[in-house]
């Protein structure tokens, strides 16, 4: 027993060092003790893959769940935890047939949905992705603003046109989730600009304007904006807003780097707009 | 004999991380449901509070009290300024296990004490007064606040009670603001091994609940709270459990998720972030939320936290690992450039903190403990030094420097797990036990000190540094209502504006653009009348025979 104990702890003690992921490594470790006492159990692998999995150890990860496979493993969590890793090695189409595998034991679940989407996103088939993704997002009951703008990319890549419905996502998001989230006003506006919806678009940076504490950045941006439309009027109006902004803020941010480095732009973009007068 | 040799191998290999485990005592949730009351009158209720109640998402006028009982009831908390007359009462009428009610239209910087129950009866109370909300101080206001921050707290063993109980031991001997805690700081990994419910209940319920009944608990996101909970669908047990802001409902702007959020207490502005699930790639969403919220606070100071370290030499590493890298490369330039002061990470199982920092976004061995004004990554004089007061000083920040911040990875609140401990840009790092105090208070010259403390589960403390920000009381310049410049006088009382000419020059027209740059009025007098302008920034634009110029007034 002794003997075995001292070869293992010559196995294991470098394992740990090497990996220097703390209970992570600990764990595949333990796993590995497990798998070697039970060969032929297939959740065994499973498990040893989803740790692996965890620790970016990816192919290390796949073997065990082929393994897993092999030894009997038919569950769907299986096929998903192959797909999965298939599309973070970005090998999209073994991606998609182990995906379709889990789909056709569960077809409603929300979470494989997305990733079908995703990798038929990746293989450019956007078509399906966004019907898979629509029904990601008309399903789910918690959405975040990431699978908002997810969805409006996908309905842009399969229609590179259809801001109105890229739009229309944003919307959906806005009701969903908060009508000031952020990360969603923000691509509203990219959108609105993108599709040539001047007005909308200097609406937009007014709602920014009129909402926020602090307003020296949005003012700058809608000025840029204003200038890359050939409004330079405007453009320098707003550049004065900026700089009262500036003006009002309490020293200790008037020194922050951002806002040195924002001043410098003011100051470029005011001459630039003097240049196109002369 | 192969079991048995199995056991003894595990048992050595994990032997680092918990040979400072001298009793291993997890509780379960039925030794819970019948200590509820420990230390509270006893009530003969038909119901039990298997959980809580615990204070979330706290603001200068609301917080929400949540907790659980056995079987579903309604849902009542009565509260008050006084302990012996809670006259104030919220119901929530639909029967549920999982309570949840928000107390809003309070005043700041109060205490409300208050008990939990339903309509027939009280479950849970405190007749000694230990089961109490001040809520939040108004944002901007200058005063004492104490956090209590938890990295990596969730092992459920005798370490974690260990460094609670120190840190217990230290709030009740302060010297001043003796037993006041505002606020728990999780770092992440609250409940090991997956942060699944009973794990939680075990390692942070049981653990903290007394704390818990008096002082508003935030966190963020660690990889074994991760495994469970599901920031895709925004839900498993980190998301039951904790109910943070996500439209900017004690401050900030409105994220959209509890998966990264931010707060105002006081004068200092906090923002979680999530360094596990969501993406953290520039230009992302939590990216551009944290720009467009970091560049919206006047707050004093600004505080962040999130699991994942920005720099560590310890259990893990953060030269070679993605999210701390990520973290690090993508998230620290904005940061920094827009004043971050102090950046609070878990993940590796020790104390590690930094120099006085900014623009060190390589790895360990590319930095250069030289002033940055010479090329090197530490900030001011004494920015290499230790930041102690009575040693080399404390690290200083002021309205024309405000560069500046100190990271620390203090994730050993459970466990300690070793590693090199050697990061360069490290002032501090110890494989040891304990837990950190942040301390912001007045420095009696007009600024303010931020102090953080190392309290080892032993009761020392190990290391302690202070940020002093002085010129917190240089305001914004006035704003220009009854202003006088080059170009006009503004008379704010008589509500007029008289433009400035010199003798031969004719005034050709003069236009008002209000604070979204549109023209409001124009006029081609020299004395304008402004009464009837809404309250607001305008921007006047002056056109002469001899010039064009612009001029700015606030009506207020």
């Amino acid at each position: 027993m002794i003997k075995g104990i001292l070869f293992a702890i010559l196995f294991l003690w470098p394992v740990a060092q090497v990996f220097a992921h703390g209970d992570l490594s600990m764990r595949i470790a333990e796993k590995t003790i497990e798998i070697s006492e039970n060969p032929g159990n297939f959740e065994l692998y499973y498990e040893r893959g989803l740790l692996y999995q965890q620790h970016m150890e990816y192919s290390n990860a796949l073997e065990d769940f082929i393994t897993s496979k092999s030894l009997g493993n038919t569950g769907k969590a299986l096929y998903y935890a192959i797909a999965e890793v298939h599309y973070l090695i970005e090998d999209y189409g073994e991606a998609l047939k182990s995906i379709v595998s889990y789909l056709e034991l569960d077809s409603i679940n929300v979470k494989a949905k997305k990733l079908e989407a995703q990798i038929l996103f990746h293989l450019k088939s956007y078509k399906k992705s966004l019907e898979a993704y629509r029904y990601v997002i008309h399903t789910m009951s918690d959405a975040r603003p990431e699978d908002i703008l997810e969805y409006g990319k996908l309905i842009l890549a399969e229609d590179n046109k259809n801001y109105s419905g890229a739009l229309e996502a944003i919307q959906y998001g806005l009701e969903q989730l908060g009508p000031h989230t952020i990360s969603l006003q923000l691509k509203k506006l990219d959108y609105l600009i993108a599709s040539g919806q001047i007005e909308k678009a200097l609406e937009q940076y007014n709602y920014f304007i009129l909402e926020y504490n602090r307003k020296e950045f949005w003012y700058f941006k809608k000025a840029k904006y204003l200038a890359e439309i050939n409004r330079p009027h405007e453009a320098f109006i707003s550049l004065k807003l900026a700089s009262v902004a500036i003006r009002q803020l309490d020293t200790k941010f008037k020194n922050m780097d951002s806002v040195i480095i924002l001043i410098e732009q003011i100051k470029s973009l005011e001459n630039s707009l003097n240049n196109q007068k002369l | 004999m192969i079991k048995r040799s199995t056991y003894l191998l595990v048992a050595l290999c994990s032997a680092y991380s918990l040979a400072q485990t001298s009793v291993v005592e997890k509780p379960n949730v039925s030794t819970v449901a019948s200590t509820a009351n420990v230390g509270l009158p006893q009530h003969i209720a038909s119901e039990v509070v298997e959980r809580g109640p615990y204070l979330q998402s706290g603001t200068p006028t609301s917080v929400v009290v949540k907790w659980r009982t056995d079987v579903a009831t309604e849902s009542v908390v009565r509260y008050g300024t006084a302990l012996n007359s809670l006259s104030k009462k919220v119901s929530n009428k639909p029967l549920t296990t999982e309570h949840e009610v928000t107390l809003s239209g309070l005043s700041p910087n109060t205490k409300y004490y208050f008990n939990i129950g339903n309509r027939k009866e009280v479950l849970s109370e405190s007749t000694s007064g230990d089961m109490y909300v001040i809520t939040a101080p108004a944002a901007g206001t200058q005063q004492f606040v104490r956090a209590w921050i938890l990295g990596d707290a969730g092992t459920a063993n005798n370490n974690q009670r260990n460094v609670r109980d120190a840190y217990y031991d230290y709030v009740d001997a302060a010297p001043q603001n003796k037993g006041k805690t505002d606020m728990m700081l999780f770092l992440g990994d609250n409940a090991y091994g997956s942060g699944t419910d009973e794990e939680y209940q075990n390692a942070l319920f049981d653990i903290y609940d007394d704390m818990l009944k008096k002082s508003v608990a935030w966190s963020c996101l660690g990889n074994h709270d991760g495994k469970s909970a599901d920031s895709a669908k925004q839900s498993g047990p980190y998301y039951d459990i904790f109910t943070f802001p996500t439209a900017a409902q004690a401050g900030g702007i409105a994220s959209g998720t509890e998966a990264y959020y931010s707060f105002d207490y006081a004068n200092i502005h906090f923002i979680i972030l999530d360094s596990h699930h969501t993406g953290r790639e520039v230009g992302g969403a939590m990216y551009n939320w944290t720009l467009t919220d970091i560049q919206n606070t006047k707050q004093d100071w600004i505080v962040t936290l999130f699991h994942h370290p920005v720099y560590t030499k310890g259990s893990h590493d953060s030269d070679t690992e993605d999210r701390l890298i990520e973290m690090r490369e993508n998230f620290m330039p904005m940061m920094e450039a827009n004043g971050v002061d102090l950046i609070l990470n878990g993940h590796s199982h020790s104390y590690e903190r930094s120099y006085f920092l900014n623009g060190h976004y390589g790895f360990s061995n590319t930095f250069n403990p030289d002033e940055i004004s010479k090329g090197g990554h530490t900030v001011g004089p004494n920015g290499f030094g230790d930041g102690k007061v009575d040693s080399n000083g404390a690290y200083l920040k002021n309205s024309a420097a405000s560069e500046g911040a100190v990271y620390i990875t203090t994730g050993s609140a459970g466990k300690i797990s070793g590693g090199d401990l050697n990061h360069k840009a490290m002032s501090v790092s110890l494989n040891q036990l304990g837990s950190c105090v942040m301390e912001v208070e007045d420095d009696g010259r007009g600024g303010q000190n931020l102090t953080v403390k190392f309290i080892r589960d032993t009761d020392g403390i190990d290391d302690y540094f202070t940020i002093n920000k002085s010129g917190l009381d240089l305001k914004a310049e006035g704003k220009e209502s009854g202003s006088k410049s080059e170009g006009l006088l503004y008379e704010a009382d008589r509500d007029l504006v008289q433009l400035k000419l010199d003798e031969n020059e004719r005034l050709k027209k003069v236009k008002f653009y209000n604070n979204i740059g549109k023209l409001v009025k124009k006029s081609r007098r020299q004395t304008i009348k402004v009464g009837k302008l809404p309250k607001g920034l305008y921007i006047i634009e002056v056109i002469t025979n001899k010039r064009a110029y612009s001029e700015s007034i606030t009506i207020e």
